[in-house]
């Protein structure tokens, strides 16, 4: 396993600045636009004086720290995951015919670490509780009340409010998509009496059929069953390692690649036990993947882990920055099925005259197309809008944060906290004269000062990117001082020199940590957890084979599905 | 008064619970301030927060740079310049300048820390680590020394202190509300900002983040008029029970198949569950006095300006700014009417988070005087246009705009022979002060500062004498929080780490 120098030259030089302890929210909270530091309050669990959590000090391994003697990797660490707001829209949609997004209207916003899906900060509350109850009442009601989604919900015609054949087909079909596996006869009759409700003598009350309806998809909304996925399985050799079922694998397989529910086809792969070996799975990953919903769950996962998720501009460019940014990605990952890393490589990006005219490139042709970059510095997924809006401040980039951007979501590096008594949320250079933007960070560079130490990692590299504003256009000065301009030279420190995104690029593809850090951002999105030192080991694994198998994206999911791991739970130590 | 009831003559046909339930007029004793069967009347107490501090980073309080124009003027500090009653008006009072004497404010509490060690061991006891935003927050609301940069409270805070006291005596333990739905920035997220309530040992409660759920979870049991709409509301919460029983019936067989881990997890969720399910049952159904079921507020306003995205394939537009205003305002509401009908006593609005990334530029437009950043960058000069005081003060003023339109409330419902503000303790607290900073113990007039921290007390709860200025020469703030538990019916005078209270609230 690879351990850069660079790392090591400053963990001598600066060792309680840089290294020190990493707790895991240290890491992404690092990455805060809007401070001018790595440090972001140390907060939520342990701080960086203490609390490192379980892991966190080895994340990042592969890239810079030696993994060391860890365990033999049998399995990921695995618990009950709940739905984040994304994975469960998503499977409102897909089992209920739900279309209108309803967990981001009413669940408490995820914690983004940088994942939505990270279980470790999942806690039922009672705001939670009462969401969940507000969202299954709105969800049962309106699906119930038009004929349409009605009628893919009940697809028997129930011969009167009673029709107790009719509930048991809707129990046991909705039943089995919902929790993902078939409910057993005492559960699909413990949902029977609701039909009391349907049937009663209330000359007040409007009631029918439906109304039993209504409560069954009520509880089953509510359920910790269709909630969470809940992986049991079966006691292996290793007292700590269980052997999953073919639901749970269904399941597995389902919310990787498509962040949503297994769907039919994949119910009865599971129900024929076929789900065990890797040429089955391999074979039902093939197909997942050529779904458009494979699609939604790649794009989803650039946008948590590049961090553009949510950017601060008009609707209009923001939907252009999708388009831009969603269709390099398909190309690379869908389409071409190539190496990964043209996402970065690319000389051409996809423009409507819109974009063209905002970025200062060329018009495609026909209104929209792919447009080649040439000479203008640019080169692939760093040049986007999309990406060079993230980690900034809603009024103007940071050079530290995207220093941060780089250093932890592509290298998979940990960056230190600062010491405590450093106030890291003042601009640089408040206490001086400086106006322009390059001397107010002066401070940072000076040798002989503490910040230095850590600074150098990041804000060289910010400035090298400083000439594409946080919409991504080319500028040559700082915004409204004229007299400032931007030299655009950068440096991401024992790597090399260079400007502009294009050169950036050649240094992180050139570096060789860029393809090891997305397999570990990949796991670690699948896993739902910062990957333990153990872990990394089977992140190297992979990352053997994906680069044997010339860097696809598609090949990589497809090798973590096939592994043995994925049929496979280890319980998480003892708390 | 002609009539006399007992109060669980009312209760009985509603559910058979005997909880709380609006005070009506008739049930009180002769006096007004008990009822007649002796028990006084309910004390309430809610904080509400602001995550700003109260001046900017380098600017002296009289100093200010408003549209690019530099001028020194005093008066916009929160804290008036002259103690007692006669205390002047200042910039971030003034929505409240028609309740002066419903409320007072405290100033001049300082948090002890350690200014020759920044070292976690040295930290004072009620004392704040090193780091602002995450070492300010334990010592603030739980009176517990920090030991970290973590936000996390190490003990129970104030409002759940006195949620605890009446546990039992209303359906609802306490109302823990946020109006800021979003921590907004893309690159990271909210770890522990988002909390002001902890319980017993420091476990966070999540808030309520949406004004329409919360409604509805105060509200759904109300009986609306008309046998008609009894029958249904009799046949709504009928079937909420029955599928929360089936949920809950598959708990026992759950947790028995799941792991170590899972069991803990799951439990949780399943207890929440049940507690869910006791308070639809104990939700009293019959509004009278002055307890009216407050309109529905309707869809809550969109997150950050977009609800699409963040996290599917949709890259979603974030103006950082949810119409917090009127989240706010409804909470505000809600916690009036939760009050008045007694379905708690207890509340919290966190109206923007610690160290809040919320996008100030709509609420300060409103009031006069745009400033182009986020409420945490104002205090740190994010608009270099718009730097100092009085900018500062304007977000303040925001913040007290919302704390001024819950205690008008509170004021305009009488309850006995005087209003619920007067058996409600307000307390209007700020993230951080001004002063001497924090983290470097160095600078001077910064907004990483736990000096000159400032508190409003409003209500006239357990004897509070409200209407003055009290500044307490370095008072430890957790001292405001025991005098409002106290106010609110809590014994003692130790809080965390923090003995004593502003014993001049009550003079």
């Amino acid at each position: 396993m690879r351990r850069p120098l660079v790392i090591h030259l400053l963990c001598a030089a600066a060792l309680a600045a840089c290294t020190g302890t990493i707790g895991n929210t240290d890491r992404e909270n690092g990455a805060r636009p809007g401070s001018a530091n790595a440090r972001n309050g140390a907060s939520g669990g342990g701080g960086h004086s203490s609390g490192a959590s379980a892991g966190s000090g080895t994340y990042g391994g592969a890239a810079g720290v030696d993994v060391g003697p860890a365990a033999p990797f049998v399995a990921y660490e695995s618990v009950a995951r709940r739905m984040s707001q994304a994975e469960l829209d998503a499977t409102l949609r897909d089992v209920f015919g739900d279309s209108t997004d309803p967990a981001h209207k009413f669940l408490p916003e995820d914690e983004f670490r940088p994942y939505d899906n990270d279980y470790t900060v999942q806690q039922a509350s009672a705001a939670l509780i009462e969401s969940l109850d507000a969202l299954a009442e709105d969800v049962a009601t309106r699906l119930l009340s038009n004929s349409a989604t009605r009628a893919k919900l009940v697809p028997c015609t129930p011969s009167g409010p009673g029709d107790v054949a009719c509930f048991r087909q809707v129990v046991t079909t909705l039943g089995k998509r919902a929790f993902r596996r078939p409910l057993s006869a005492d559960e699909i009759d413990a949902y029977l009496k609701l039909q009391s409700f349907a049937t009663e003598t209330n000359p007040d009350v409007p009631h029918d059929f439906y109304t039993a309806v209504s409560l069954f998809l009520r509880a089953v909304l509510q359920d910790p069953e269709f909630l969470y996925r809940i992986e049991i399985g079966a006691p292996t050799k290793d007292s700590d390692i269980y052997s999953l079922d073919s639901y749970a694998i269904a399941s597995r397989l389902s919310y990787l690649l498509w962040g949503s529910s297994p769907d039919d086809e994949l119910l009865s792969a599971a129900d024929g036990g076929a789900l065990g070996g890797p040429e089955e799975r391999k074979a039902q990953a093939e197909r997942l993947l050529a779904d458009p919903r494979a699609k939604t769950q790649v794009h989803r996962f650039h946008a948590l882990w590049l961090g553009y998720r949510a950017i601060p501009h008009p609707a209009d460019l923001t939907a252009a920055f999708n388009e831009e940014t969603t269709h390099l990605i398909d190309r690379v990952v869908f389409e071409e099925r190539g190496d990964f890393l043209d996402l970065f490589r690319s000389t051409d990006t996809y423009l409507t005259d819109f974009l063209a005219d905002h970025y200062g490139l060329p018009h495609p042709q026909g209104g929209s197309g792919w447009v080649p970059y040439g000479a203008s510095g640019r080169a692939g997924i760093l040049s986007h809008g999309s990406v060079l809006s993230a980690f900034s401040k809603f009024s103007d980039t940071s050079p530290t944060q995207r220093g941060i951007l780089v250093r932890t979501r592509l290298l998979c590096e940990t960056l230190g906290s600062p010491p405590a008594i450093v106030n890291v949320d003042q601009p640089p250079g408040m206490g001086t004269d400086a106006v322009c933007k390059y001397d107010r960070y002066a401070a940072h560079r000076q040798s002989s000062s503490s910040c230095n130490a850590c600074h150098r990692l990041m804000d060289p590299i910010g400035f090298g990117l400083e000439q594409y504003d946080m919409a991504g256009v080319l500028r040559d000065h700082d915004d409204g001082l004229p007299q400032c301009p931007i030299q655009g030279k950068g440096t991401v420190e024992g790597i090399g020199d260079f400007s502009g995104p294009a050169e950036l690029e050649k240094l992180l593809v050139g570096s060789g940590r860029l393809d090891d850090c997305a397999v570990q951002q990949l796991l670690t999105f699948a896993v739902g957890h910062e990957l333990n030192g153990t872990e990394l080991k089977d992140a190297a694994a992979h990352l053997s084979t994906f680069r044997s198998g010339g860097r696809a994206f598609d090949g990589l999911l497809v090798d973590i599905v096939t592994s043995d791991a994925f049929t496979l739970r280890k319980e998480p130590p003892a708390p | 008064m002609t009539l006399r009831l007992g109060r669980r003559t009312l209760l009985r046909g509603a559910f058979g619970v005997s909880l709380g339930l609006p005070v009506l007029e008739c049930m009180l004793n002769e006096s007004g301030t008990a009822h007649a069967q002796s028990s006084p009347l309910p004390r309430r107490f809610v904080l509400v927060f602001a995550g700003q501090s109260l001046g900017g980073d380098g600017w002296e309080r009289d100093k200010n740079l408003v549209a690019g124009r530099r001028f020194t003027e005093p008066g916009h500090f929160i804290a008036p310049a002259s103690t007692g009653p006669a205390w002047e008006m200042t910039t971030p009072l003034e929505p409240l300048k028609d309740l002066r004497g419903d409320f007072s404010i405290v100033s001049g509490m300082n948090i002890p820390f350690n200014k020759t060690s920044a070292e976690a061991a040295d930290v004072p006891p009620g004392g704040a680590f090193r780091d602002f935003h995450g070492g300010a927050a334990c010592p603030l609301l739980c009176g517990t020394r920090s030991q970290s940069a973590s936000f996390t409270c190490r003990s129970i805070t104030s409002d759940q202190v006195v949620a605890k006291l009446n546990k039992g005596k209303t359906p609802v333990d306490s109302l823990v509300l946020r109006a800021q739905p979003s921590w907004y920035l893309s690159g990271s997220s909210y770890s522990g900002r988002q909390y002001i309530s902890y319980g017993d040992g420091g476990t966070k409660i999540e808030a309520q983040t949406s004004p329409q759920i919360a409604f509805r979870a105060l509200f759904q049991g109300a009986k609306p008029s008309g046998s008609g709409a009894s029958a249904q509301l009799d046949f709504a919460l009928r079937g909420k029970r029955s599928v929360l029983d089936l949920i809950l019936d598959k708990r026992q067989r759950l947790l028995s198949q799941v792991g170590a881990a899972d069991k803990i997890r799951l439990d949780r969720h399943f207890e929440e569950l049940r507690a869910l399910e006791q308070r639809i049952s104990a939700m009293p159904s019959m509004p009278a006095g002055g307890c009216t079921v407050p309109a529905d507020p309707g869809p809550d306003s969109p997150i950050g300006g977009d609800n699409a995205g963040a996290g599917s394939d949709t890259i979603a537009t974030n103006t950082g700014y949810s119409d917090e205003d009127t989240r706010a305002r409804v909470m505000a509401d809600l916690i009036h009417m939760a009050f008045v009908c007694d379905l708690t006593r207890a509340a919290t609005l966190q109206i923007t988070t610690f160290q809040s990334h919320m996008n100030v530029l709509t609420v300060t437009t409103a009031l006069g005087m745009p400033i182009r950043a986020d409420l945490h960058e104002c205090g740190h000069n994010g608009d270099a246009n718009n730097r100092g005081q009085l900018p500062v003060s304007t977000c303040l003023k925001w913040h007290v705009s919302i704390y001024a339109h819950l205690l008008e409330k509170l004021k305009g419902t009488t309850e006995g022979a005087g209003t619920v503000l007067d058996n409600t303790v307000a307390l209007f607290v700020p993230e951080g002060g001004h002063g001497l900073q924090l983290n470097d113990a160095t600078s001077l007039w910064q907004t990483h500062s736990v000096e000159d921290m400032v508190m409003v007390v409003g209500g006239r709860a357990g004897g509070l004498k409200p209407g003055n200025h009290i500044a307490t020469g370095g008072a430890h703030p957790a001292t405001c929080l025991i005098s409002a538990m106290q106010a609110a019916g809590a014994s003692g005078d130790t809080f965390g780490e923090v003995t004593g209270n502003v014993a001049a609230l009550f003079a």
